[in-house]
Formats: structure tokens, C-alpha cells, sequence
């Protein structure tokens, strides 16, 4: 473009010229512009161009001449000043010679003035000219800089190029080239060129795996048309479902009537796995000790099955419930006032002593038809096993006002185990759980939740460790090794409760039950008699005053049950007090003896009376009768009716000098009245002689 | 339970007691009177069956312990009891002492046992023997108690009749027979007649029982002295000048030759059976006392109760 400027520039002076050149030219010639624009080759002979003249003139020399000039034009005027101030006439020769002379000398000056400008101009152009030469040259140089630097960016690029066949993980040559057919491998040309070695290669990797992928297609298809098997089979299988089903309904009269409970067994084996681990154990062992034992015991499960399945359930699915529903108790809980402290405590403890829904039933059967059922339940936070009791009879019991507590739940199974009273948890841990929600003893909770008596954990395999020995064994283990001694206990227990409780009621009736086979301990004729048989509660027991020897001794305990027998004769009315502990008739009952004749004597002031208790308590072995040794109590009672006869007959007269009948005349044998120094009567009775001795 | 029977051992450092089921348990007396004596030394060391009815007798010769059972009498070793161990040394059976379950008690002089039975006899026995030297016949009931006085050689007993007899041990022939109930001063019929304690110092003699308990002068054979005591007496005792008793009351009573009661030590026991005094032995000198209770008190100053062994 500056070629362009400049030549248009150039063009344009040379008009310039060419327009002043009119003037000159006018004045010496007049010859047209258009003229000049088509005639060139004529212009140069006619047109004066002064850039040729430019290029001849030296700019010295100009210069020169210019000065010249200015000088010559400054003398002129100084002239034609001095011509002026001489008084000579504008119009005069010598001033107009003058300014002719100035005229031309002005011209010359346009004219070197021109000049001047010329080369000025010419200079510029070239300069110019030059230039842009070089700003041409420069910019090729640039554009090539670029240009290198962009390849050389290229030539990294192209260096770093990890092209995408790198990744693609090839056999190994050997591999390739044992492999691949030789049309692929072309070994002649590869063996030397890497570059095809690398085409050949992917090319051989192309082709294995678009067969790959034709053999995949084909499995897929063929995987598809056996999943499709698959599912029509199912479908057939579970169409089947019903059937069985009903089959298995209609077979149940069948079992029933062939005495296999089979699905019985089978479903209560189904629901046995959401059972919590004690019971299990305790069902197993105790499934297992009525099969092979004793055929009177059976196991069954109750309970909510769906919310043991609950219970079991993974916690996450609880956990998002738990938190959307704290969220909303929390939205509640800002509009309503919220609950007391009380009730928070309150819903904590419920949910501490939580109880798994399924529990256990066991049912002990008895020769005489009354049966005691077991409720087995677990604490699953406490971790214990708790026990309620039920007993059915198949007689009415009832008519015994003193057998009350005999065959009470709540204390029907006190002291199975010598001091297990199922009043406290045998846990230690739970102590510290108690501790968090406030509650001192779980004595209160004990009529709601059932009994945790120690041998009822060692029956789930559960085993504190409490002061008393360890015996090392865990689980199903120790449970079985408790299981047939237990068994028999609860069953004695039970026995021995039914049979107090017909012995009291026929006590309250002023009759003392006498088996066949033990009337050879005692006297054909037996004039005493149990006049009453009442219960007593502990604090009349501590209140009476002849048993305090008793209770210093230790041998009263709150579990125990206490019974008052009046046994009379005439004036004379023996109180009997009798403390029963639970584990009757392992442990005896023990009697303790007040005699009220002609005066208050009791065990610890009169010798014979201490005689009589130990009659019956020291020799009550003799009194067990036959093998459970049901009949202790009655036995004992009866004996206290004899003894009280000797002790009343053999008694000396003259006590107060009164004269007159014995009130008790001497009816029995006896051989001495009166023997040692305390003067002890004859209180053993020898059987089929009938008399009466010491002992 | 009751103590009849106490007897100390020959060192006098062991007690041993005989109870009415037929145990016989062995304290020590060196361990419970001990400054650091705790509740276990008042506990027996040794306690073994000896009899099946009560052990109503003991006495010790020098090297052993015998007691009196159900018409036997067995002989232990003290060497081995003091080792506890309750080996059975030797044992009579005196069957013909009775039917069976009698009362027996007896006392020892110079190698022989006097033996008095429920078969209303007194026997004597030679101890190295074992033999049945002779028999003194002429009590009419069983014979309750039995005295000797080492001076004159005679053998006191009294029995269920009511009788105390005086028979002389050389010639075994009775000398004398009083019949203590026939004396108005002594007699109590509401009581009965029976004679349960004997004691005699040189001239003097104790007897009680049914009739009260009352102080005899041998010579003259009357009573000097009645003891206003209110129950049946059991066992008497001579000691300086003081008469002890025991019998039915819990207390000890303490007499004047006079016949005043000097004091009466209350026991634990309600009735008491037995009094024994350890003179053999100066460092352990006490008198224990048992009755109708497992405790046996020992006084170490007669005047009071000190502690309670534990049958």
C-alpha cells in the first residue's frame, strides 16, 4: 500500500507539477492536461519535467543560488528603495527594470523554493521507499519467525504425541509373530521397519478382536435363550408352590391321626430362628430332655412371630425411620409442650426392660394329671431370662384358707436352689443400665416381668459371674447339665405343694392325714388333737415369744411360710409355731413349742418340752414316710399329738398338793416315767410292742 | 440339746463334754482362755459320735476319758483325743446293766470302776480286766448318782428310790441306808423322792434331788443343813468352804455349810445338768457348767459368768 501512496503521491506531485506546469507552460506554450494524459511519449519532448532537472542540479549549487538570489532580491530592493526614497516614480524604467529583476528573482526563488521542496520530497520518498523495503523485509523476517516457532511447537507437539495405539496393549512380538497369519505380519517387511511392525501389529489386534467380539454376540445371544429357560422353570416351580401346599394342609388330619406332629415340629422349628440365643438353648435342651427323659414335658413357642422378624431386621431401614421420626416427633414436640422429664425417664425405663416377643412354654406333667406350666421370657437389653409359673389341676383346689400361698405364682417357685430368690438380677451389668434410668431393685418389676432366678439363666446357658464357684461350662452345656436336676426339682416342688395343699385342707378340718404306711409310728389310740391350722404372716411369727430362740439363730427367712397348730387335751392347749422353708420337705419344717396348762411353759423353760421338739425335729428322718417324703408335716403333727399325750399322762400329781382324780389318766405303756436328772419323760414309741421309752 | 455329762482332762487343759445325742465334743481350754481367744476357739475342737442315746456319764482316769451310753460304757484315749482323733480305745458292753437304754454313772478308785445301772445294782469292775469283780445289790430303782469316800473306803450312791445307800468297798456289804424323803426337813412330795446328787467332804455329805438339797453329817447321820434352794438339784459340789450346786434355774447357787444361800450366779442355759471343776490345773483353773443348752459356760472367777463354749 505505501507503493501505492507513494506512487499516487508521486503521481499526484507530478499533477502538481503538471498544474503549475499549465502556468508556466500557458505563459510559454498553453498546452492542455489532456493533451499531456494521452500523448506521453509526445510529453516528453514537449512537457519540462523539472524532476529530471532535480536529479541533474546540485543541492549545493541551489543553495548557492539562493543565497544569491536573496542577495540579488535584497539589493534590488534596497534599489529600488533608494530609487523609491530618491523620489523617482513608481512607474519608472529603472524601478520597473528593477522589479522585473525582482520578479525573476522571485521566480528563481519559487523555483529553488520548488526545488527545495522537491528533493525535500524526494528525499522523503525514498526514504520512504526505503523503508518500507526494510518494513517489508522486516515483516518476512517476523512472519518466518512465527512461522519457525510454530513449527517447532509443532515438531513438540508431533514429538509428544502419544497417539491412542500406545494404549492399546498388543501381544508381544513372538507372540505376534508365531500368531499372526504372514499376510498380517508380513515378517520380510516388519522385521526391519518398527513403524510397520506396529501397523501389522494393530492390524493382527483389529482382526482378533472383532472376532472376539463376534464370539461375545454369539454368547450373549446364547446366554440370553437359557435365562429365558431358566424363567419359564421358575414359573413352573412356583405354580407348583400351592399345590404342595395344600397337600401339606390335607396331611394334617393324617399326622394328627398317626400321632407325627411333623409340621408341627417343622414350624416350630421355622419360628425357633428368630428366637433370641437363651431360649434357643433353653428350647433345644429342653426339647432334647423330654425326648429322651421324661415324656411328660413339652416345649412350644408363643409369641408375635412378625415382630421377632422385626426385631431382626437389618438397622439401617430402622435407623432412616428412627430419624425421619425424630424429625417429626421434634416438629410435634415444638407445637406441644414437651414431655416431662418424668415420662422421658419413664419411656426409657419401658424400653430397657424390654421383652423379646416370643417366649417359651413348658408344661411339666404330673402322674396325677395337674400340670405346671413355665413361661420362659427375655430381657433383651438386661440379657436375662425371667420365668412366670401357672399350675392347673385337673381336682378343684380350693377349701384351704391356709394353702393360700402354697401354690401362688409369685412364690410357688422360691428357693428352688438353696437362696435363689429371683428377687434381684443375677446380670452384675445391669446394675449400671439401672443406674442410667433410675431404678433402685428390680423386685418391683419382678410380678410383671417374671422371675430371674439363677437356675433359670444357667437352663438358657446364660452364666453371671456371681461370688459363688465357676463352673467353667457355657451355653448348651451348661444348661444341659442343670436341665434334669432342675426338671426334677420344679416336679417335686409341685408334687410337694399339691400334696400340703390337700394336707392343709384336711388340717383346717381338724383331721392330721395319716398314710397306711406310716402308722406303725405311732399309737393305735392317740387322744390329743389338732384342733386348728392357721397361716401366720412373718411379723406375727417375730412378734410370738417362745420362738425368739429360732430367729437368733438365724434359721427364719422372709421367704419361708409360717403356720400356727393349737393341738388340745382337756385343759391343756400346746401352740405349735411352725416356720416352713420353700424347699419343703428337703429342708424340714421346724416347730417350736409353747404349753399352756396350769400355767405358760415353753421349749426354753421346761426340759420336756425341749424333749418334744426335738422329737420332731431333730428325728424327723424317722417321719420322711415314703419316698418324697410328702407326708413329713402331717407326720410331724401327729407325733406332737402323742408326745403331748405322754407328756400329760406321765405328769406327777402333786404339783400344787391338790388331791383328788388325774385329770389325764395313765393310758400309755411306758417303762420309766422319769429318767436322768432332768427328769425326761418317755417320749419314743416302739412299734408293734406299743410302749413307750426313752431314747 | 443338753449337756449332761463334763469331764477335764488329765493335764487339765481339755474339756470334754457329753450331750444328750450321744456326741461328745472336746474343747480347749488353754485356746479359749487365751488373751487372743476369738469366737473359733470357743467352738470344739474335736466332736464325735460316741453313743446312740445320751452320754449321761464322763470321768477321767489318768490316761483315759470314759463315757457311759445306751448300756455302754467306752474307754478313749486323751493322748488321741488331744490329737483329735476320736479312735474308740475300748468299749464294755454292759448288757445285763439294763434293757438297753438305762441311765449309768459311775466312779473310779484304785484301778476299779464302780459302775451303778439301771438294772438298780452297782457294779464293780477291774479297769485292766475288764471283769465284773462283784456286785452290791439294794436299791430298788435305778441309781442315779455315786460317791466314794477315800478315807473309809465307801461307796455312796443314791438312786430313783429315794435311798442313799453306804456300802464299804472291801467287803462290798452295805453299811448304812437312809432314806432322805422319810425327813420332813429335807422332803418335797411335790418334788418326789428321788435322789440326782451325792457329794461327800471326810464327814460331811451332800445329797439333793426330789427332797431338797441338804447337808448330812455322816457320823450322826442326820441333817445339819437344808438349802432353801426352790428347784430339784442336780450335781453339788464341795469347794473350800462353799457348797455349789446346780439344778433346775439357770444359776448357780452358792452355799454356807450354814445352809444360807450365799449367791446365786446367773448361766446361759435355762436348767443346768453338770458342774465341773479344773483344780489339776492351776493356769486354767475354772468351773464350767452345762444344761439344757448347747452352750456350756465357764467361769473363770466363780463369782461370775465369764464366757460360753459353744457345743
Amino acid at each position: 500500500m505505501r507503493t501505492q501512496i507513494t506512487s499516487s503521491a508521486t503521481v499526484m506531485s507530478s499533477d502538481a507539477v503538471k498544474k503549475r506546469k499549465p502556468k508556466v507552460i500557458r505563459s510559454e506554450a498553453g498546452a492542455p492536461e489532456t493533451k499531456r494524459g494521452r500523448a506521453e511519449g509526445d510529453q516528453d519532448v514537449r512537457v519540462y519535467n523539472e524532476e529530471v532537472e532535480l536529479e541533474v542540479r546540485d543541492p549545493q549549487q541551489d543553495y548557492m543560488l539562493y543565497k544569491d538570489t536573496c542577495a540579488a532580491l535584497a539589493k534590488l530592493m534596497e534599489e529600488i528603495q533608494e530609487l523609491k526614497a530618491g523620489g523617482a516614480k513608481v512607474q519608472s524604467v529603472e524601478i520597473e527594470e528593477r522589479r522585473t529583476q525582482c520578479s525573476v528573482h522571485f521566480i528563481t526563488l519559487k523555483k529553488l523554493n520548488r526545488l527545495a521542496h522537491m528533493r525535500l520530497k524526494k528525499g522523503r520518498d525514498q526514504t520512504h521507499e526505503a523503508k518500507q523495503r526494510v518494513d517489508v523485509l522486516h515483516l518476512q523476517l517476523q512472519n518466518l519467525l512465527y512461522e519457525v516457532m510454530h513449527l517447532q511447537k509443532e515438531i513438540g507437539k508431533c514429538l509428544e504425541f502419544r497417539s491412542q495405539h500406545e494404549e492399546i496393549e498388543l501381544v508381544s512380538e513372538e507372540e505376534f509373530f508365531q500368531e499372526a497369519p504372514a499376510e498380517i505380519s508380513r515378517p520380510h517387511v516388519t522385521r526391519d521397519d518398527q513403524h510397520q511392525l506396529t501397523l501389522a501389529r494393530l492390524d493382527w489386534e483389529l482382526e482378533q478382536r472383532k472376532r472376539l467380539a463376534e464370539q461375545y454376540k454369539m454368547s450373549l445371544a446364547r446366554k440370553e435363550k437359557i435365562q429365558k429357560a431358566i424363567e419359564q422353570k421358575r414359573e413352573y416351580l412356583s405354580s407348583l408352590q400351592p399345590g404342595l401346599q395344600n397337600i401339606m394342609q390335607a396331611s394334617l388330619p393324617v399326622q394328627e391321626y398317626l400321632a407325627i406332629p411333623f409340621e408341627h415340629m417343622q414350624k416350630q422349628a421355622e419360628v425357633a430362628r428368630h428366637l433370641p440365643p437363651p431360649l434357643y438353648v433353653l428350647l433345644v435342651q429342653a426339647g432334647a430332655y423330654g425326648q429322651a427323659c421324661d415324656k411328660n414335658l413339652s416345649v412350644s413357642i408363643s409369641g408375635d412371630v412378625d415382630e421377632a422378624k422385626a426385631l431382626s431386621r437389618p438397622p439401617e431401614d430402622s435407623q432412616d425411620d428412627e430419624s425421619d421420626s425424630d424429625a417429626e416427633e421434634e416438629q410435634q414436640n415444638t407445637k406441644r409442650r414437651r414431655a416431662t422429664l418424668g415420662v422421658q425417664l419413664d419411656d426409657k425405663r419401658k424400653e430397657m426392660l424390654r421383652r423379646h416377643p416370643l417366649s417359651l412354654c413348658v408344661d411339666l406333667k404330673c402322674k396325677d394329671g395337674s400340670v405346671l406350666h413355665l413361661f420362659f421370657y427375655y430381657l433383651m437389653n438386661l440379657n436375662i431370662l425371667t420365668v412366670k409359673t401357672k399350675v392347673s389341676t385337673t381336682t378343684d383346689l380350693s377349701g384351704a384358707v391356709s394353702a393360700g400361698e402354697l401354690l401362688n405364682s409369685e412364690s410357688l417357685l422360691n428357693c428352688l436352689y438353696a437362696s435363689d430368690h429371683g428377687k434381684e438380677t443375677p446380670n452384675p451389668a445391669n446394675r449400671y443400665q439401672f443406674d442410667k434410668v433410675g431404678i433402685t431393685t428390680f423386685g418391683d418389676y419382678v410380678s410383671d416381668l417374671g422371675h430371674p432366678f439363677v437356675w433359670v439363666q444357667k437352663l438358657g446357658g446364660l452364666q453371671f459371674s456371681s461370688g459363688g464357684a465357676q463352673s467353667g461350662l457355657t451355653g448348651s452345656a451348661l444348661s444341659a447339665s442343670h436341665m434334669e436336676r432342675t426338671m426334677k426339682l420344679l416336679r417335686g416342688r409341685l408334687q410337694a405343694r399339691l400334696a400340703l395343699h390337700k394336707q392343709f385342707s384336711s388340717l383346717e378340718h381338724s383331721i392330721i392325714p395319716v398314710s397306711s404306711e406310716c402308722q406303725h409310728l405311732f399309737p393305735a389310740k392317740v387322744v390329743s388333737g389338732l384342733v386348728r391350722w392357721t397361716t401366720m404372716s412373718c411379723q406375727e411369727f417375730t412378734e410370738l415369744g417362745f420362738v425368739q430362740h429360732v430367729l437368733k439363730a438365724g434359721l427364719v427367712h422372709e421367704t419361708d411360710l409360717f403356720f400356727m397348730a393349737t393341738v388340745e387335751r382337756g385343759t391343756a392347749r400346746l401352740r405349735a409355731a411352725v416356720v416352713m422353708n420353700p424347699r419343703y420337705p428337703e429342708v424340714a419344717p421346724l416347730f417350736s413349742l409353747s404349753l399352756h396348762w396350769k400355767g405358760e411353759r415353753s421349749g426354753r423353760t421346761d426340759d420336756n418340752l425341749q424333749a418334744m421338739e426335738s422329737e420332731v425335729n431333730v428325728f424327723r428322718s424317722e417321719l420322711q414316710g415314703p419316698r418324697p417324703g410328702l407326708q413329713l408335716l402331717t407326720n410331724q403333727i401327729q407325733r406332737l399329738c402323742v408326745c403331748l399325750d405322754v407328756y400329760l399322762e406321765t405328769e406327777s400329781q402333786v404339783c400344787d398338793g391338790s388331791e383328788g382324780p388325774k385329770e389325764f389318766p395313765r393310758e400309755k405303756m411306758c417303762l420309766r416315767t422319769a429318767r436322768g436328772p432332768s427328769r425326761l419323760k418317755p417320749f419314743k414309741y416302739n412299734h408293734p410292742q406299743g410302749f413307750f421309752s426313752h431314747r | 440339746m443338753s449337756v449332761f455329762s463334763q469331764s477335764f482332762s488329765p493335764c487339765g487343759r481339755f474339756l470334754a463334754a457329753g450331750n444328750n445325742y450321744g456326741e461328745i465334743a472336746l474343747f480347749s481350754l488353754s485356746a479359749a482362755l487365751s488373751p487372743d481367744a476369738s469366737e473359733g476357739s470357743q467352738k470344739p475342737i474335736l466332736n464325735f459320735t460316741a453313743h446312740d442315746g445320751p452320754v449321761f456319764s464322763l470321768l477321767s482316769t489318768d490316761t483315759h476319758l470314759l463315757s457311759a451310753g445306751n448300756g455302754e460304757i467306752s474307754a478313749w484315749s486323751w493322748a488321741e483325743l488331744i490329737k483329735k482323733v476320736s479312735q474308740l480305745f475300748s468299749k464294755c458292753m454292759c448288757i445285763f446293766l439294763g434293757l438297753g437304754k438305762m441311765y449309768i454313772s459311775f466312779h473310779c478308785c484304785d484301778n476299779s470302776l464302780i459302775v451303778g445301772g439301771g438294772d438298780n445294782n452297782i457294779h464293780i469292775m477291774d479297769m485292766e480286766t475288764g471283769i465284773f469283780k462283784s456286785v452290791l445289790k439294794g436299791h430298788t430303782d435305778y441309781i442315779h448318782c455315786l460317791c466314794f469316800k477315800e478315807r473309809e473306803e465307801e461307796i455312796l450312791s443314791g438312786g430313783e428310790d429315794g435311798a442313799v445307800r453306804i456300802w464299804d468297798s472291801r467287803t462290798n456289804r452295805p453299811v448304812h441306808c437312809i432314806e432322805v424323803f422319810k425327813y420332813e426337813e429335807c422332803a418335797r412330795p411335790q418334788f418326789g423322792k428321788w435322789i440326782s446328787c451325792l457329794a461327800t467332804d471326810s464327814d460331811w455329805m451332800l445329797c439333793g434331788g426330789g427332797p431338797s438339797l441338804s447337808l448330812w453329817h455322816l457320823r450322826s447321820m442326820s441333817p445339819t443343813s437344808v438349802f432353801p434352794l426352790p428347784g430339784c438339784q442336780r450335781e453339788a459340789v464341795f469347794h473350800q468352804d462353799l457348797i455349789m450346786s446346780v439344778g433346775e434355774g439357770p444359776y448357780v447357787s452358792h452355799c454356807l455349810h450354814g445352809g444360807t444361800v450365799k449367791a446365786q450366779i446367773p448361766c446361759t442355759p435355762s436348767s443346768l445338768n453338770t458342774l465341773a471343776l479344773n483344780l489339776k490345773n492351776t493356769e486354767h483353773r475354772v468351773m464350767t457348767v452345762g444344761g439344757s443348752s448347747h452352750q456350756i459356760d465357764v467361769f473363770t472367777n466363780f463369782s461370775y459368768r465369764a464366757f460360753s463354749l459353744s457345743f
